[in-house]
């Protein structure tokens, strides 16, 4: 496929009345997590950096123009497009409850192979989940690669990855910077169709050099999943959690920055107008005081005074590789991590998950 | 696809109170007939703009009705106990598994015995088991509670112990501190261990605040049981119900999805478990 075809895609999808999302430059006016996450901002105690110019958002795009595909991760994953930062699960009104449906057709165009991983995991924890389900039947996802052997940090990928994540569509070829840049690259872009739907729309458009892949279930390196697994359950050793837990300053950014993290909360909001309001699912974060709270007399005197189950950082941070490296595995056999890194570039203390996981595995 | 956060219309139809800021509520479906749930399973009850929470229902077996009892601690709390008989709350669920009789019958089987030990408000989740003993247990098995309260005026279900004795049950009290015209034992509800006389061959069923567990297992080792024949209900913030949201994580295991109730042999070696 060449760049211009591409482009005839993209336009085709605007036709549709798609909301096409994919990476965009940073231009570096944009504060941090602002457009991400008014949660997050509500919880830091300073004035937030801007966001790093030059790196890469995903964004509604308008024109192709705005369109960068590249292996460089996006800053923040697109999970919020399925398991939004907040939603309203329910209208009520006295005590009649309406389910909300606010899905929209939604094109994710260009998303990276490990973002394509979490997709197999966020299939499986929402799998029940009528609200996750109708955005994801109403989303056509296209995958983007530079290659299929290396990843952006150079690590291999496994063989055959095209069978191991879901997609519509996906694209192999050189990165594009800008459309100019695209239009040069002709007969550059290698086409993969991975279910009906993104067969459907290259048939349509006259493109059928397409190879269609069938999905073949997650790939899972059971050997590494079962070691971490293992240390984790059998052997926990407090030393790496008490160290951790005198770093972290639960901040939350590597759960708002991780596609795999999921936690939330449901609350209730109240409406102007009497007896009405909202039943809402936010994202919510391990990291955070109250995630473990209960109800009882307080515990001690002062603002953190609430019984809980999660009384310290080091059980905290415990809790947050606990459940991606052992409990997510021992429910669905896959891991809770697609190796993005994105928890250590959020970081503010620096806190390497790589690092972690050696010291987890001694 | 059914929606699994949709709650279904309940009224009051009787509110009794229990002690200081604690009444019993009775809730009729305003749909459907009768309520299926096994003791020691939850419920999630809500009412609009307060919220969400789980309690454990703890009324008398096949009836067309279902109890909850309920302490005022909070924002959806208070607004309950400001309701009325005629009023609505939401409920969803039953969610997760209660004590081991409700889900398989070797408790009966087994022929063992059983020692209730809670604290507090851990006799609700055990109030259905009570009331249905022969249903749950058989009627040869022995049931004996040790309950332990702050003061003798927060006793739950005080008025019903004359019925349950009469029904073989044994019921042994004890209170934190002493008090006028209370004769009976004073101290922890481990203290009963010392001082009363535990019934042979039993399993025993704990709910009672966390921190009563440490010490209780402590007691129950002196008294040979093992790991395979205690049970605790745990406690743990829970939003979902349907082990997605995480609050309620234990280990590998979800409070709301695998238990809240849980073989101690299954839990034990689960950081922060107990």
């Amino acid at each position: 496929m060449t760049g211009a075809q591409l482009e005839k895609i993209f336009k085709y999808l605007k036709n549709q009345k798609w909301r096409i999302f994919g990476s965009a430059k940073i231009s570096g006016e944009e504060e941090q997590t602002a457009e991400i996450s008014p949660y997050l901002k509500a919880h830091q105690p300073i004035d937030l950096e801007p966001m790093p110019a030059g790196r890469l958002q995903i964004k509604e795009l308008e024109s192709i123009n705005e369109l960068i595909l590249s292996d460089e991760l996006p800053i923040y994953p697109f999970k919020n497009l399925f398991i939004p930062e907040c939603e309203t699960l329910f209208e009520y009104k006295g005590n009649q409850l309406t389910e909300s449906d606010r899905s929209h057709k939604i094109a994710l165009f260009g998303i990276n192979l490990l973002d394509l991983k979490a997709f197999n995991l966020y299939d499986l924890v929402f799998a029940n989940d009528p609200y996750y389900q109708r955005r994801r039947k109403n989303s056509l996802v296209i995958g983007y690669a530079t290659n299929l052997e290396k990843d952006v940090y150079g690590r291999n990928y496994e063989p055959d990855i095209l069978e191991h994540v879901h997609f519509d569509i996906f694209i192999e070829g050189p990165s594009m910077h800008s459309a100019k840049q695209g239009k040069l690259n002709s007969e550059k872009y290698k086409i993969f169709a991975g279910s009906i739907k993104g067969q459907r729309i290259l048939e349509h458009l006259g493109y059928k050099k397409y190879e269609y892949i069938e999905f073949n279930g997650p790939l899972v390196n059971k050997e590494r999943m079962n070691e971490l697994r293992n240390k984790l359950t059998n052997h926990h050793q407090q030393k790496i959690w008490d160290e951790l837990g005198k770093r972290c300053i639960e901040c939350g950014k590597c759960t708002i920055a991780c596609p795999t993290c999921f936690c939330f909360r449901i609350d209730d909001e109240a409406g102007l107008v009497e007896n009405t309001g909202v039943r809402t699912r936010c994202w919510d974060s391990c990291y955070y005081r109250e995630f473990s709270e209960v109800s009882g007399p307080s515990t001690s005197s002062g603002q953190d005074n609430k019984p809980k189950f999660l009384t310290t950082t080091a059980q905290r941070i415990h809790f947050w590789y606990y459940h991606k490296f052992a409990r997510i595995p021992d429910e669905f056999g896959i891991q809770g991590c697609v190796g993005c890194l994105r928890c250590h570039q959020v970081c503010p203390v620096d806190i390497n998950i790589k690092e972690v996981l050696e010291d987890v595995k001694k | 696809m059914k929606n699994p956060y949709l709650s279904h219309p309940a009224k009051i139809i009787k509110i009794i109170p229990q002690a200081a800021n604690i009444k019993l509520f009775r809730f009729k479906f305003v749909r459907e007939g009768r309520y299926h749930f096994a003791p020691g399973q939850i419920i999630e009850l809500s009412i609009p703009g307060f919220g969400e929470a789980p309690f454990a229902p703890c009324g008398a077996p096949d009836k067309e009705y279902f109890e909850l009892c309920i302490r005022n601690v909070g924002k959806l709390t208070d607004r309950l106990h400001a309701m009325k008989v005629g009023d609505t709350v939401g409920i969803r669920g039953p969610y997760g598994n209660g004590w081991p009789i409700s889900y398989n019958k070797k408790h009966i089987t087994e022929n063992k015995n059983l020692l209730i030990v809670v604290g507090g408000l851990g006799l609700v989740p055990l109030r259905t088991l009570i009331l249905g003993k022969d249903k749950y247990l058989g009627k040869n098995t022995k049931v004996q509670i040790f309950y332990g309260a702050r003061t003798p005026a927060d006793f739950l279900f005080r008025d019903e112990y004359d019925a349950w004795r009469k029904y073989g049950i044994v019921i042994d009290l004890t209170i934190d501190k002493e008090c006028a015209g209370w004769h009976d034992c004073v101290g922890l509800v481990t203290t009963l261990f010392d001082k009363k006389r535990v019934v042979n061959n039993a399993q025993a069923y704990l709910c009672g605040p966390p921190i009563m567990y440490k010490f209780v297992l402590e007691q129950l080792k002196t008294k040979h049981f093992a790991d395979k024949d205690i049970y605790v209900s745990l406690e743990r913030r829970m939003h979902c119900g349907l082990g997605v949201c995480q609050h309620c994580a234990v280990g590998h295991l979800y409070t709301c999805k695998d238990g809240p109730v849980f073989q101690y042999e299954q839990i034990k070696n689960i950081e922060g478990a107990i």
